[in-house]
């Protein structure tokens, strides 16, 4: 071959690669004509369809609201959407909580709180098919401003809390979009464990929950758990107030651990260190101490105890009532049964749908208790449990299975999941425990059970310098410790007792429900400090 | 004073000034003792008296029994007979021995209120009641229909028998006792005769035991739930019964007399019924057992 042969090939090498190169170029411009062909045609259409949307102003996303303008309009609750209000043009602020677009019509479901209503966007002389498409494609959890006619509907809507009525929406707008992606799905959250089994559809494990605690909480069944937690606190308050309590505040960060030196957790202060409060009692037997006769106080407690089960928390809410008495420590309990029998009437006389709400995802038996409550001993618990066939000494502790076990033995004779057990050994309880006057293996002092759970524990306490200072020393407890809390009682102290109950346990187990978590808001446990 | 360790109730009141002079105290005592004692004297001259007007009545013995000393044995003359507690309920193993009672306040269970008295005169009874959460709210009657509170109930130990009374929306009366080796007991016809076992064994000879329970159930079943007509054809053959002796089995008060005097009073006035009845409703109203439960019917 001669080189200009081989230039020649390679010539027309180069030729044949541009002429393709030309091809595909030529190839893509048609494409791209194509394209902006089609495109033209596309906004050409919209702009046409665009112009024949005569329902243009009457949907859109709002301009986020900067408090721009105030509104007299009024806002109806959604469960205020009841047939008496039907033929009425209403405006609704509520969530999306579902949206299905079928053809010219698309069915909203709107919620607010625990309440929800069905809404219908259709097609006709209010709204147009671009109306329509919108609704349809508003992403869930979103905020809508809706204005619809209420009408009665023939059959009852049995997905919806208002069942009566639906809302012909006429104008709807965004007032804040929630991300197309949720964490969790909602319906997935409430729905019953045993029913997904059944068929295959999907739960939210618990850490995923509480990982996007906001989410979950605005499911029906948090909603509800959280109405009655407010419930319990609010009727605990009540009835104290109405006995005469006093409620205190006592301060969260001390200086010595307040009962024992275990499981306190411990936080810089300044050059030294201080603890976080273990429970209010020191505080509480200061006020009694100061003349206050009778006081509680709803506060937090922290217990530095690494146990992940489900009843414990690293930081809950305390209930704490300490009260001084005449005569004899039962008073005291009679008091505190007696506030934790209005808080059951209370919650069963005026939160049953509540109730009701969360037995749907997590189906329990009523709570029962008695008026007056049960009390019993502690050495008629261990006959009971020996009759049982277990086996335990006089003055060992009640273990976790055999309060339990107890616990059933008590509801099946007495039929009540609230009782007290009275008379705990000497040796089980704090050194601050009033020994028994005529036994002294056993003290003054009372554990109530809820359910077959401890939820308190409390006594009459020690209020004599001298005989405290002798159990201390018994205890082995350095009196330089606590010679602050031993003082207290140097200048007259008044025979008193008390004791504390958790309100995220009291909720817990009111509901029957199976993990203390579901009750605590944003729960601390040994593994979780977030959210 | 001694520091409060509660080992006295708030029962007694405060001493103002904390000093009393201990001769001042033991007068009172007595003073007490001998206004105790006559009190109780005239209680039993009023019991004879209505004996000797009521000239069919047996001699009031719990009346005159009273005189005597308050040890439980010896409180309860009107029905006799041992009753060991060991025995019949099985071995005391440091649990108060507790009947459990669960009684609809709609028909509240008079004769068991009745038994519930004796049982006092015989043993150490707590007796409490309790309303249930299935049960909104009872008459004030009901909540007082065991008595006053023992002074000593807030030891539990001290006492032989638990006697618990809870109002609760049940259908049929029911007892409950030894959880574990018994089922509940249902009626109220059944749960009077397990009480009545513990203050006196059924008549031995079988005629009159079986004589016994079937004036227990008529009263139950026929006076008490029966149409008119069966109320009157069961006041018929009461009267006849009565005719032959003073008490409906036997020669003593039984728990036949207790039933059918319950559940007659129960069903109608007294001035209704037939002459024998009606002295026999006296008699039972001399032995002083059923006034206070009578009271509930009001």
């Amino acid at each position: 071959m001669t080189k200009e042969e081989v230039q020649g090939a390679a010539q027309e090498e180069a030729q044949a690669q541009s002429k393709k190169a030309l091809k595909k170029q030529q190839k893509e411009a048609e494409k791209a004509a194509k394209k902006a062909e089609k495109q033209a045609k596309l906004a050409a259409e919209e702009q046409s369809t665009e112009e024949d949307d005569f329902a243009k102003e009457r949907y859109g996303v709002s301009a986020m609201v900067q408090s721009q303008q105030k509104l007299d309009r009024l806002l109806v609750r959604v469960q205020d959407l009841t047939a008496d209000k039907a033929e009425q043009l209403i405006w609704v602020r509520a969530r999306i909580h579902t949206s299905r677009a079928k053809g010219k019509q698309c069915f909203l479901v709107l919620r607010q709180q625990q309440f929800n209503v069905q809404a219908l966007v259709a097609v006709g002389d209010r709204a147009s098919k671009q109306m329509v498409k919108f609704a349809a494609n508003v992403t869930k959890e979103s905020i809508v401003d809706v204005e619809a006619v209420v009408k009665k509907v023939e059959q009852k809507i049995e997905s919806c809390s208002q069942q009566d009525v639906e809302l012909h929406v006429e104008r709807i707008f965004v007032i804040s979009q929630a991300e197309a992606r949720l964490p969790l799905q909602l319906e997935d959250a409430v729905r019953p464990e045993g029913e997904a089994d059944e068929e295959g559809r999907a739960t939210v494990n618990q850490d995923t929950k509480l990982d996007n605690r906001v989410i979950d909480l605005r499911t029906t069944t948090s909603q509800a758990i959280f109405r009655l937690q407010s419930g319990v606190c609010q009727l605990f308050r009540d009835t104290l107030t109405k006995k005469g309590f006093v409620e205190i505040q006592t301060p969260k960060i001390i200086s010595a651990a307040s009962e024992g030196g275990a499981n306190v957790f411990t936080v810089s202060y300044f050059k030294t260190s201080a603890y976080l409060a273990q429970s209010p009692q020191l505080y509480k037997q200061m006020c009694i101490c100061a003349d206050f006769d009778k006081v509680f106080c709803v506060g937090p407690v922290f217990r530095a105890e690494d146990s992940n089960t489900h009843r414990h928390l690293t930081e809950f809410v305390g209930l704490d009532i300490e009260m001084a008495f005449n005569y004899h420590y039962h008073e005291v309990i009679d008091s505190i049964t007696d506030t934790m029998v209005q808080i059951f009437k209370g919650l069963r006389d005026n939160f049953q749908t509540e109730i009701q709400t969360v037995n749907k995802q997590y189906p329990s038996e009523p709570f029962k208790f008695l008026e007056p409550t049960l009390r019993l001993e502690y050495t008629e618990a261990v006959a009971m449990l020996r009759q049982a066939g277990v086996e335990m000494g006089d003055e060992d502790d009640l273990s976790t299975p055999n309060e339990k076990l107890l616990g059933r033995l008590v509801k099946e004779k007495y039929d009540t999941d609230f009782y007290v057990l009275d008379k705990y050994p000497l040796s089980v309880r704090p050194f601050y425990t009033m020994p028994d006057p005529s036994d002294p293996k056993y003290s003054n002092s009372y554990d109530m059970f809820m359910r077959g759970e401890e939820i308190l524990s409390g006594a009459q306490r020690i209020h004599d310098a001298q005989l405290l200072t002798e159990r201390a020393s018994h205890h082995q407890i350095d009196l330089e410790k606590i010679k602050a809390y031993i003082d207290s009682f140097r200048y007259g102290a008044p025979p008193h007792g008390g004791g504390g109950i958790g309100l995220e346990r009291v909720c817990m187990l009111y509901l029957g429900l199976h993990n203390v978590r579901q009750t605590s808001m944003f729960p601390r446990d040994p593994k979780r400090l977030t959210p | 004073m001694p520091m409060y360790q509660g080992n006295r109730c708030a029962s007694e009141h405060a001493l103002q000034n904390g000093e009393v002079d201990p001769a001042v105290k033991a007068l009172e005592a007595r003073q007490d003792e001998i206004m105790r004692k006559l009190y109780e004297l005239k209680a039993a001259v009023e019991g004879l008296a209505k004996t000797v007007t009521t000239p069919d009545a047996d001699l009031d013995l719990t009346v005159s029994s009273s005189l005597s000393s308050h040890s439980p044995s010896s409180s309860c003359s009107v029905l006799q007979g041992t009753a060991d507690l060991n025995a019949l309920l099985g071995q005391d193993l440091g649990a108060l021995r507790d009947i459990v009672i669960n009684a609809n306040p709609a028909q509240p269970p008079l004769t068991l209120l009745v038994l519930h008295g004796l049982l006092c005169q015989r043993y150490r009874v707590l007796s409490t009641v309790h309303i249930h959460s299935s049960v909104s709210s009872v008459p004030p009657q009901l909540l007082s229909c065991l008595g006053p509170r023992h002074a000593d109930s807030y030891i539990r130990q001290r006492f032989q028998l638990g006697f618990t009374l809870i109002w609760k929306d049940v259908p049929k009366l029911q007892m409950k006792f030894s959880v574990q080796n018994m089922c509940p007991i249902e009626g109220e016809a059944n749960v009077a005769r397990f009480l009545f076992r513990l203050l006196a064994p059924y008549p031995s000879d079988p005629a009159l035991a079986t004589l016994v329970d079937s004036w227990v159930d008529t009263a139950f079943f026929q006076l008490a739930e029966g149409s008119a007509k069966e109320r009157a054809a069961v006041l018929r053959a009461l009267n006849a019964a009565l005719g032959r002796g003073s008490w409906l089995v036997g020669s003593e008060l039984s728990l036949a007399d207790i039933a059918c005097y319950c559940c007659v009073l129960r069903s109608g006035p007294a001035s209704s019924t037939p002459a024998n009845v009606q002295r026999w409703l006296k008699s039972c109203d001399n032995l002083g057992l059923f006034g206070p439960t009578m009271a509930l019917l009001q």
